[in-house]
């Protein structure tokens, strides 16, 4: 399987006529950029970089997701981009923001997104206005008004993608692709234009294997799995994602909406995926997802691969860990920084853990 | 709630408790008021008000050890908005000022060890340790603490508490009021504090529910006016420091915030700062400073380092240096002017969008650099606290433009607010030598 590369992606469409945003975790609105002939390109580090840079602002004990994408910024690597938007995800990524509009100043313009905590009316409203704000913002930069028919054409086929993501999901033990190509192809969602991404998605889709995939199946829960190395690790001590709550994948399966109001539905559409730390979702709900998704995958175990120093996944770790328990079902965590290579110790951890639930 | 309740309310607290408290007043008068241990030479004694914050808190604790049915007991964030509960007549417990608590009595490092057995990473923030710790464990140095009907957090400092109240109410299996306050990058807009003053509408019947009362509009506003007169006086207080000599260091403020955030909206509390306030002219009359030879003023930014507050105010006042005010403490003051009796949950909704912690970097170092001329200081020690993100971020490039932009000297100062594992006493004294060295320079 041939993944395309972003940085081709982007040449490709920025010789369209079109503009990019950098986009920081983790829900945003996409359809709206892509009607004003934006494409969102995510931000999620990227790892292996020299995060030094960023410690020119920020101190050791902010997470490597926030240092690399502010190293990243300063090296040049989002020098394509026209618009930086952050989403206030987490006190750091709030943080960065401020930074950036206050004190680095890039040559891009930063847009932040506030992203409510709790799935009330009064958030779902909050969140619309938030959205119409942030298109009025693009209208004033680009001069491009796109009217309610041409955001309800981004938002189709978004809806589009979002529905053929979840298809992939839905028939991941059929297809004879590994861990690593296929979280490889689930992650061109991070850049591909939705278009793309359905048409690549249906082609692996139309080669289905009627045998299932062999390997033990496990779930992994975090924010992203960089370095990426940690697929083909599991590929190796034969396990087999066979489903996630992953920020940057699984927590992002988003179900179309029915509001008629453009920036309702937006706001919809945000609010409709799995249980998220970041957004303010209960504990319970949390635990009851995850306890779905071992049921619905028959997963013989759980892996918590997180980022260092990331509160929100944190904080949640001992009861989500003691819930499974209590299901019977093992769980091991692992804590990351997305610069390091994959430790000798981390191998043997994963590899004691495969033994157990095999 | 039920009559046993409330006579073992009354014979533990307003009996027991009191005439406890009489007592250790009557015995505190026979010791002399300066400890032995005070550096007298370098430190003003310590202010006459001290017994009576003992007291008061001690009085707040035990009261809370009692409450369990008799009164309904919500725990809260430090910035909530907590008159709606205080008027509906809860018992209101700070989570993060006991862990304060802990963290100046030194139990910090047993109580968080118990949430990090459990699982809980020492790279959260260690108030959330220290408190998590207490729940699964019941160690407190407060004795013990009443369970919670309610909770109430208030994004407004950070979006830890709303990680650590998730934790909280899974626990207890009680209602969470999220009170979501967007964070201002420049300035906060008429849909941000409509946003905020629609949830506070919509936590009054949760928070009602919970203690089967009705809120009475009259109440609200009787609450939100001594939250207002308190935080009115608190600023007064806190703005004597321009005073040369300073007749309060931002250490005794650390001390005295105690009542101003967790007894907010109690007539109490307005009498404690009144009289504080007195007590402060007093010294101005008499020319005492905090600092018995003050020749430097200092600005301290980001929550206190709580387990060394003496051993930082004996170190800088050794040398002269007093440091007069902080953007912490400030906090509780600077919002008075919001708070609007009349328009309460209007007024509320302004207020608690604004705190220093919910406004930008650049905003922050406005806040600074405004202080630092109000208090004519000569410098800024910035607590680079790693258990607090939202308040430190920023911190490095404040501290750059400050100096190269303001000409203010500035020390970037790493520690911990509450977990003395991250504090280096060494590392610390090196670094204040030399920045004391600048200063003089």
């Amino acid at each position: 399987m041939k993944i395309p590369q972003r940085k081709h992606i982007i040449k490709e469409f920025k010789g369209q006529g079109g503009k990019v945003a950098a986009v920081l975790p983790i829900h945003y609105p996409r359809a709206l950029f892509r009607a004003f002939s934006i494409l969102p390109v995510e931000v999620w580090g990227p790892p292996g970089i020299d995060s030094s840079y960023g410690g020119t602002h920020l101190q050791a004990y902010i997470c490597s997701i926030v240092h690399n994408a502010l190293s990243f910024l300063k090296t040049g690597g989002l020098d394509e981009a026209d618009f930086i938007l952050i989403p206030h995800t987490c006190d750091s990524l709030q943080g960065l923001g401020s930074v950036l509009i206050d004190f680095v100043r890039p040559p891009q313009q930063v847009l932040t997104l506030y992203l409510p905590r709790s799935k009330g009316k009064t958030d779902y409203e909050f969140l619309a206005n938030e959205i119409r704000r942030i298109y009025n913002r693009l209208s004033e930069i680009t001069g491009l008004h796109p009217d309610d028919t041409a955001i309800f054409k981004a938002i189709k086929i978004e809806e589009n993608a979002d529905r053929t993501l979840a298809e992939l999901y839905s028939k991941r033990q059929m297809f004879t692709l590994d861990n690593l190509d296929f979280y490889r192809l689930i992650r061109t969602r991070e850049f591909l234009p939705a278009e793309h991404f359905i048409d690549m998605a249906q082609s692996v889709l139309s080669l289905l294997n009627e045998e299932k995939l062999n390997g033990v199946p496990i779930i992994l829960s975090g924010i992203v799995p960089e370095p990426m190395e940690v697929m083909s690790a599991l590929n190796e001590m034969g396990a087999c994602v066979v489903a996630d709550d992953l920020a940057c994948c699984g927590r992002r399966l988003y179900q179309s909406g029915s509001s008629t109001d453009p920036f309702q539905r937006l706001s919809e559409n945000i609010f409709s995926a799995a249980p998220d730390p970041t957004r303010g979702d209960s504990l319970q709900d949390r635990i009851d997802y995850l306890k779905g998704l071992v049921n619905k995958s028959k997963a013989k175990g759980v892996i918590f691969y997180d980022v260092k120093f990331c509160e929100p996944e944190l904080f949640d770790l001992p009861d989500l860990r003691k819930a499974l328990k209590g299901e019977g079902v093992p769980s091991l965590t692992l804590e990351v920084d997305i610069n390091d290579p994959i430790s000798n110790q981390m191998l043997t951890r994963i590899e004691t853990f495969m033994e157990v639930i095999k | 709630m039920n009559i046993a309740s409330h006579i073992k309310y009354f014979v533990n607290v307003q009996v027991g408790a009191r005439s406890y408290i009489r007592l250790k007043r009557r015995q505190g008068a026979r010791k002399p008021r300066i400890p032995l241990n005070w550096n007298t030479k370098c430190l003003a004694p310590p202010l006459k008000i001290d017994g009576l914050t003992k007291e008061l808190i001690a009085l707040h604790y035990l009261s809370g050890r009692y409450a369990d049915g008799r009164k309904s007991v919500a725990w809260v964030t430090s910035g909530a908005p907590v008159e709606i509960l205080q008027a509906l007549g809860y018992y209101v417990l700070y989570p993060e000022n006991h862990a304060a608590v802990c963290g100046v009595k030194r139990k910090v490092v047993e109580i968080a060890g118990e949430a990090e057995n459990a699982g809980y990473s020492r790279d959260i923030c260690s108030y959330a340790r220290t408190d998590i710790g207490a729940m699964l464990s019941g160690k407190s140095a407060v004795g013990q603490l009443p369970k919670p009907d309610l909770l109430l957090a208030c994004t407004n400092i950070c979006q830890t508490v709303l990680h650590w109240y998730r934790v909280l109410a899974h626990h207890f299996d009680i209602p969470l009021i999220t009170i979501d306050t967007p964070f201002i990058y420049t300035e906060s807009s008429d849909a941000d504090i409509k946003y905020v003053k629609r949830q506070l509408e919509d936590s009054i019947p949760v928070a009602e529910q919970a203690c089967s009362r009705r809120l009475k509009y009259k109440k609200l506003q009787d609450v939100l006016k001594m939250s207002k007169d308190a935080s009115e006086l608190w600023l007064q207080i806190m703005q004597r420091g321009r005073h040369r000599p300073a007749p309060i260091s931002a250490f005794d403020q650390f001390i005295q915030m105690a009542p101003i955030v967790e007894m907010r909206g109690k007539s109490a509390t307005v009498d404690f700062y009144a009289a504080l306030l007195r007590e402060v002219d007093e010294r101005i009359e008499k020319g005492i400073g905090a600092v018995v030879h003050e020749r430097k003023r200092l600005l301290w930014d980001n929550l206190p380092i709580w387990y060394r507050l003496r051993y930082l105010a004996e170190y800088l006042g050794e040398r002269g240096i007093a440091v007069v005010a902080s953007t912490y403490t400030n906090a509780w003051g600077e919002l008075a002017p919001f708070m609007d009796e009349n328009r309460p949950i209007e007024s509320m909704a302004k207020t608690y969008i604004h705190p220093i912690l919910n406004r930008s970097t650049g905003s922050k170092l406005e806040t600074m650099k405004k202080m630092s001329e109000d208090f004519h200081l000569n410098g800024v020690i910035l607590h680079s606290d790693r258990s607090c993100k939202p308040y430190s971020i920023g911190q490095i490039d404040q501290r750059n433009k400050l100096i190269r932009e303001y000409g203010i000297p500035a020390l970037l100062l790493e520690a911990d607010h509450n977990d003395p594992r991250s504090f280096s006493e060494e590392q610390t004294a090196s670094r204040l030598d030399a920045f004391v060295e600048m200063l003089e320079n």
